[in-house]
């Protein structure tokens, strides 16, 4: 009887502790594993309901361009590799990294380059429709701040689409930020890519302010997104668009004006500049300088092709003021020295322009030339070589003005975001420009492979580009 | 989100409002404390010496039966006196020898030779994490080594120490470079992830974080971030049990998918004051070079790819234009890699006390070298205190630990490793005439310049715990164990500007520091109530428990540019340029409720019930909370002790089976919010902030079903002990990050995948005595594991991200690789077959054949002799695996990098049957896409198995009159030492290619015991 009533108490005393401790217990268990978001980082709702959290948003993808992926124009840019790829620049390195298979025309849907130039593409686009989707979405960003910056992001989808068209071929065309479509995307064809590129610079072009955000033209406005237009109007053959598109810019002379002097024109404050990048710190100059002027030979990567720098016509001032060289021994090699400066100063002097008024010069005398204006094709034509001390093109058949635009483009904008092969591959010239002259060059190389884990990873792509 | 909590930020105040319901309880019941009367007898003064046989044994405890405060503890000579009356009982006991039970029959001599106490295996106690069992009742799969093991092995990480001595638990080195760490699995990969199938790390009841601390940008030197378990001291550990089965691991719910592994340190012992210094020195070397081409092979080879690709010398083809030297022979390895490291290892400890309060303080330091050329060097000092008391009737125990690590590392910037087998043999001499470092007119790279970089790291731990216990009743007793953590980790990497070609002309405001500042911060309490009571044959048991938990962790990596002076590097304000790359921090909060029930009938038949309920702030507020539980159960046939039928032969039998869940969060934290992160870049005076990742806010738990069979049996009175297991781990519902395409933006999405992964197998192990003699001793332990893996369902696979990389009925280790068909005899180029016949051979369409990388069966085989004075102990590793052969991290033969010499049987000549097709430049596009899908094909994977004697160790105790007073012991240890192999690289289990692989050591070592 005893026991049993000592075990009872006993068993009271137990069920006692288990409730207290299951009460502790239960307590706490919906808050204490609750977590607030960590510093550091912010909601995607908040950070566009305010201008200065939408703008840092926006400034990234600006500042991603800048630093990563094929338009820095720095050693692991479209500008060197492409520029190995074809016969502007040549190899010298003594590593064997990946310039060399640009260089042999050996890459394969492997190459970390090729590879990473997609993915940083893509991830940009992402930043891009990022900013679309929460600035639509925003109830309280003022209308002409979300015009800007939805004009910006709309500008930079289109600019890394149309690149990623030019060195991929049909590559799916992104537009928003669900995963699950992104997954399975399929490629477009090479005019839908086209008319969504144009479509949406339109829109961008519409949305964007007249004026410049700052002096030193570093983010878009109307006339960046309408520079994009008219090289994209060329490529896509919209003669009259393209004219037309380019006539936007040369005929704003007070905003562009025109710059005599060669070795002005890369500057940072330059008049014929349309969009540059801002360096990241002040002292910092151009990528292409960084990566381009030799100080000692031999090179640690590349330098211009002697060829190329031996087919300048006798008196071309950009022979003179663009190109650099060093020598050691016998041995002589020569560097792209549009921008001057290779190292940091105290104030920066140059930055890495993107868009300058000779191409839509260019890009007009072309159009024109194109569409029967032959005078005015070569008046546009002249503006350039005159600026490059030479005289009036001898040219006079519309073939003949043709071809001395691609030729003029040649020696005018080498070294600035592979213009040559994009220039070759338009014109149908790339085999018969490239072959014999580079041992490995195959017709199927006038594209890039889609990397291989892509492939992978969505069938959709499929097939792989023919040659890899 | 309730922001408001009683316990949010009073932890503190629940901790003391249990520590209340312990002591509210303790007047009513003090009461019944039993005393017992002391009978008055004559007493005498008895005295004694203790031996094994052969040596005195000091620390042995001899007691008077029946009678408390009457005990005495043997010298270092092994001596003792107490004072008993003529018919008392001595009670002589000591860890690892069987008590035995001494009339005294008017004695005033007794000495007493203890018997080692091999036959109790059975009566072994078992660390199960909240509660530990008889090694004979053991319901659950349980592998343990104890400090006898890890001791003899010249290793600084605890992982290392386990290497082959368990079943089913697989570890391989990632490094030979002080600081890295170790890849672990206990029965195979359970997920999908390849970054979430580490075990949970419990040090004496405290979690351990083992997430790498640092980060990669300045951690290049290492294949992946600094290790934390580095921290541990193997010196300090009692032992290491690893839980695998549901039974073990189901109290651990969430966290108990991957195993358990529960590491004890050494505790305090009772007796007299003991003083121990152990001293070690060693070296270490590379285990063995690869076979590479000398410089007229290597010129040969250079020669004939032009040829075949039908091109000149390039100008900046420096080895075989004439540029460099081509008469001069260096072999790398040898030179950047061929140095001796040296070990050096001093632990002291002092420990003792009496039967109610232990100590035990102990310090340890350790220093290696490295093989690189330089002075590199990695230091670890450590100091551990333990006390454990309590009360004088018993019922009030307190146990607390407390260690500090301090580690310094100072390697170089990068692993030398990945350049040394590429450089020219001919490429020219590291130093110039003045002793500069020689660039020969900018046409090479100096290996000696990446040295110029210095990987540092500075980390500081602290692990602390104390466990709390008070026994209410007999029956009932109220734990509460507390434990905390802090680990504070500074790494930096420098890239100064000496590491430049000085043609550049680079100065000093081109040098780039990287610094890293992490810092990891834990607590947890768990209040327990244990419970037991026997109702005639059946003993129950029950605990009931619950868990809170923080892990606070910030990160804050900078990289600073621009110094005046290469001097003032580690100066982060000399910089022009500081940047904050990332400024992060995570908490991770974690709560639950845990319970066991145990019952014992006629200590033949066990049921063992666990659970525990989980909450976990990783997951979304709809799936925070997730239940796990295992029934375990045994069945003991047959037991010496019980069965009264003596038979000869067998001495125990135990049929042993359980089945239940567990889960696993090892996802990171934050994944399913919705964010914009810092990017630390500035554009036009904004700083950017950049999407953090692809979100969903709906992932929830993985459930992983394990169930186990086993069987263990002894014979000859358990001179021969085998288990026998069978398991089967199912995984479902898993939270992995799915591959995605460029195309999202992301590489990857945190998600549930609706797929079933299967991990089963056998483990084997035998233990037998082969001598047992008083002079000679024979042990051999073997263990085998034959682990299987299997996707067993994967809805929709062909629509995934997957659907190129897995296989339904195959492992989760394969990787899908062309097909190698030979080389074309006309064109001597690799072939591959055409899967689709479409003529071309492309990826993924006929990059399928299936390879698995998994090893067919792994184990150890562990022998330990005695033989008077001397121990011998040896343990052999085996695995039967696949690897890369060794050209996989050499590229294309024929360009401008070394190569093995057995590339040299190559394909020459129209109708040459060889091994490696022909040589290029890699100017011959077709060539090197051949080469680039021989690397992802099965001609590339080779047999990598191996037999390899990972660990020796040679023992000599010097008779104890030598030194008076002193126990001292000598030995020799070998890690690595032997590796019988078919396979030709560096090291079959290596799996890192261009680093260090893990080096051979010996040490030598002296111990004395005061």
């Amino acid at each position: 009887m005893e026991t049993k009533l000592y075990l009872r108490k006993q068993i009271t005393l137990f069920k006692r502790i288990i409730i207290s401790l299951l009460v502790i217990s239960g307590y706490s268990c919906e808050s204490f594993v609750e977590v607030n978001s960590p510093s550091g980082q912010l909601s995607t709702e908040a950070v566009f309901e305010d201008k200065g959290t939408a703008n840092a948003a926006v400034s990234n993808i600006y500042a991603s361009l800048r630093d990563s992926g094929m338009l820095t124009g720095n050693s692991v840019s479209i500008t060197t590799k492409m520029g190995a790829y074809t016969d502007e620049l040549n190899f010298y390195g003594i590593s064997s990294g990946t310039t060399l298979n640009f260089y042999n025309n050996t890459l394969l849907p492997t190459n970390p380059q090729v590879v990473s130039w997609w993915k940083t593409a893509y991830s940009q686009i992402y930043a891009a429709n990022s900013v679309i989707q929460g600035v639509t979405a925003s109830a309280t960003l003022a209308t002409t701040d979300k015009n800007q910056f939805i004009g910006e992001a709309l500008f930079i989808r289109s600019l890394l689409h149309f690149y990623l068209l030019n060195l991929y071929g049909d590559v799916p065309y992104v537009t928003a930020t669900n995963y699950k479509q992104n997954t399975t995307i399929g490629r477009s064809s090479t005019n839908l890519l086209y008319s969504k590129i144009i479509e949406d610079l339109q829109t961008s072009h519409a949305l964007l302010p007249e004026s410049y955000l700052s002096a030193d033209r570093t983010r878009a406005n109307k006339a960046v997104a309408m520079a994009l237009l008219a090289r994209v109007y060329l490529y896509s053959k919209a003669w009259a668009e393209a004219a037309n598109a380019a006539s936007y810019l040369l005929n704003n002379t007070a905003t562009y004006k025109w710059e005599n002097d060669l070795n002005k024109i890369f500057l940072k404050g330059s008049t014929v500049t349309i969009w540059q990048y801002k360096p990241g710190v002040e002292g910092q100059n151009s990528a292409e300088g960084g990566s381009m002027i030799l100080l000692t030979g031999p090179p640690a990567d590349v330098a211009l092709n002697p060829n190329f720098v031996n087919a300048f016509e006798i008196g071309d001032q950009r022979r003179q003021k663009w190109i650099g060289s060093v020598s050691k021994g016998t041995s002589t090699w020569y560097f792209a020295a549009k921008y001057k400066v290779k190292l940091k100063t105290a104030t920066s002097t140059e930055y890495s322009i993107i868009f300058r008024l000779a191409e839509q010069y260019l890009i007009r005398a072309e159009a024109r030339a194109q569409q029967g204006d032959l005078i005015g094709a070569k008046e546009d034509l002249n503006k350039i070589r005159q600026n490059a001390g030479l005289g009036n093109t001898p040219a006079v058949s519309q073939q003949e003005i043709l071809e001395a635009v691609i030729r003029e483009r040649r020696f005018e904008l080498f070294t600035e975001s592979a213009h040559r092969f994009f220039d070759l591959k338009r014109t149908g010239q790339l085999d018969s420009q490239l072959t014999g002259v580079k041992n490995g060059w195959n017709s199927t190389d006038n594209l890039l492979p889609v990397p291989e884990s892509e492939l992978t990873l969505n069938p959709n792509l499929l097939p792989q580009n023919l040659g890899y | 989100m309730n922001n408001f909590s009683f316990y949010k930020d009073g932890k503190g105040l629940y901790c003391l409002f249990f520590i209340w319901l312990c002591f509210s309880f303790s007047s009513l019941y003090s009461k019944n404390t039993v005393r017992h009367s002391t009978i008055f007898t004559q007493q005498h003064q008895i005295q004694g010496t203790i031996t094994d046989g052969i040596n005195p044994l000091p620390g042995v405890t001899i007691a008077v039966k029946n009678k408390i405060n009457n005990a005495a503890i043997s010298d270092y000579s092994g001596q003792y006196t107490l004072s008993a009356s003529a018919t008392d009982t001595l009670i002589v006991s000591f860890i690892g020898f069987k008590t035995t039970l001494v009339p005294i029959k008017g004695r005033k001599t007794v000495d007493v030779q203890l018997i080692y106490d091999t036959t109790t295996l059975q009566e072994v106690r078992v660390n199960a994490g909240y509660y530990s069992v008889k090694e004979s009742e053991r319901t659950g799969s349980i592998a343990q080594i104890t400090s006898k093991d890890i001791e003899k092995q010249p290793v600084t990480n605890v992982l290392a120490a386990m290497q082959g001595r368990m079943a089913g638990v697989n570890i391989t080195q990632t490094t030979g470079v002080a600081g890295g760490g170790f890849d672990i699995q206990i029965r195979g990969r359970n997920s999908i992830r390849s970054d979430g199938n580490a075990p949970l790390y419990i040090i004496d009841g405290v979690p351990y974080s083992s997430q790498t601390v640092g980060s990669s940008r300045s951690t290049v030197v290492l294949p992946s971030a600094s290790d934390p378990l580095n921290s541990i001291n193997p010196a300090d550990i009692e032992s290491i049990e690893v839980l695998k089965d549901a039974d073990a691991t189901a109290i651990y719910g969430s966290r108990g998918a991957n195993g358990v592994v529960l590491i004890t340190t050494k505790k305090g012992k009772e007796g007299l004051t003991r003083y121990t210094v152990d001293v070690r020195q060693g070296i270490g070397k590379v285990t063995n070079f690869m076979d590479l081409l000398k410089t007229d092979q290597y010129l040969e080879m250079r020669r004939e790819a032009f040829a075949n690709d039908g091109i000149d010398y390039g100008p900046s083809d420096y080895d075989v234009n004439g540029t460099w030297d081509q008469s001069r022979y260096t072999n790398w390895q040898k030179e950047l890699l061929g140095g001796m490291a040296s070990y050096t290892d001093i632990q002291a400890s002092l420990s003792g006390g009496s039967s109610k309060t232990q100590f035990l303080i102990s310090s340890a330091f350790h220093k290696e070298t490295t093989v690189f050329p330089g002075d590199y060097h990695y230091n670890k000092a450590n100091v551990r205190f333990n006390l454990n008391h309590q009360s004088e009737d018993g019922r009030f125990q307190i146990n607390t630990t407390a260690g500090f690590t301090a580690q310094k590392n100072n390697q170089p910037g990068i692993d030398l490793s990945q350049f040394v087998v590429l450089l020219a043999p001919n490429a020219p001499s590291l130093y110039d005439e003045s002793g500069n470092l020689n660039w020969e007119n900018s046409t090479w790279e100096n290996p000696l310049s990446y040295l110029e970089g210095k990987y540092k790291t500075a980390t500081n731990d602290l692990i602390a715990n104390t466990m709390l216990s008070y026994a209410i009743l007999p029956s009932l007793t109220a734990k509460a164990s507390l434990g905390f953590t802090n680990t504070n980790h500074n790494e930096t990497r420098t890239q100064p500007s000496t590491m430049f070609d000085p043609a550049y002309q680079l100065g000093s405001e081109y040098s780039i520091i990287t610094a890293t500042n992490t810092q990891r911060q834990s607590w947890i309490i768990e209040p327990q109530i244990e419970w037991q009571k026997s109702y005639g044959k059946l003993k129950t048991q029950a605990l009931l428990g619950s868990t809170f938990q923080k892990l606070s962790g910030s990160q804050l990596i900078q990289e600073a540019t621009g110094f005046t002076s290469n001097a003032l590097i580690y100066s982060l304000s000399s910089a022009t340029l500081l940047k904050a790359i990332a400024d992060n921090e995570s908490i991770y909060k974690y709560q639950a409720v845990f319970a066991r029930l145990n019952f014992v009938f006629n200590e033949r038949y066990i049921l063992n019930l666990t659970g525990r309920r989980d909450g976990s702030s990783r997951f979304g507020s709809r799936n925070q909370f997730a239940n796990f539980g295992a029934v375990g159960g045994a069945w003991i046939f047959f037991n010496k002790n019980q069965t009264k039928t003596n038979n000869p032969v067998i001495s125990f039998g135990k049929l042993r089976a359980s089945y239940g869940t567990t889960g696993s969060d090892q996802i990171g934290d934050y994944q399913f919010m919705d964010t914009y992160s810092t990017a630390s870049t500035n554009y036009g005076g904004v700083t950017g902030i950049a999407p953090t990742r692809l979100f969903n806010a709906d992932f929830a738990w993985e459930i992983n079903k394990k169930a186990e069979a086993a069987i263990e049996l002894g014979f000859f009175r358990d001179r021969i002990f085998f288990t026998g297991a069978w398991y089967q781990n199912r995984s479902s519902n898993q939270l992995v990050g799915i591959p995605l395409p460029g195309t999202t933006g992301f590489p990857s999405i945190q998600s549930n995948l609706d797929a079933s992964v299967q991990n089963s197998g056998v483990e084997l192990t035998l233990r037998t005595v082969n001598f047992e003699k008083e002079s000679f001793k024979w042990i051999t332990n073997f263990n085998i594991s034959f682990a299987k893996n299997k996707l067993l369902s994967f809805p929709n696979l062909k629509g995934s991200t997957y659907q190129n990389q897995f296989v339904i009925g195959a492992p989760l280790t394969i990787i899908k690789a062309y097909h190698y068909t030979g080389i074309d005899a006309q064109t001597g180029i690799y072939q591959f077959e055409d899967i689709n016949n479409d003529g071309r051979i492309t990826s993924p369409e006929d990059k399928q054949t299936v390879v698995d990388f998994s090893p067919d069966f792994f184990g150890g085989l562990q022998n330990q002799i005695n033989w008077r004075r001397w121990q011998v102990d040896f343990l052999l590793q085996f695995s039967k695996q696949k690897n890369y052969s060794e050209e996989y991290s050499l590229g294309l033969p024929g360009a401008k990098s070394n190569q093995t010499t057995r590339i040299l049987n190559r394909w020459q000549n129209s109708g040459d049957n060889a091994e490696f097709q022909r040589f290029s430049t890699s100017a011959d596009g077709e060539v090197l896409d051949a080469s680039d899908k021989y690397f992802n094909s099965d001609g590339i994977i080779t047999d990598a198995s191996y037999i390899r004697l990972k660990n020796i160790a040679i023992s000599y105790t010097l008779p104890e009159d030598w030194i008076k007073g002193v126990r001292c012991r000598l030995s020799f240890e070998g890690q690595n030492l032997l590796t019988f192999t078919p396979y030709k690289g560096n090291d079959p289990a290596f799996k890192f290619a261009g680093y260090l692989p893990p080096l051979k050591v010996f040490t030598t070592g002296l111990n004395l015991t005061f």
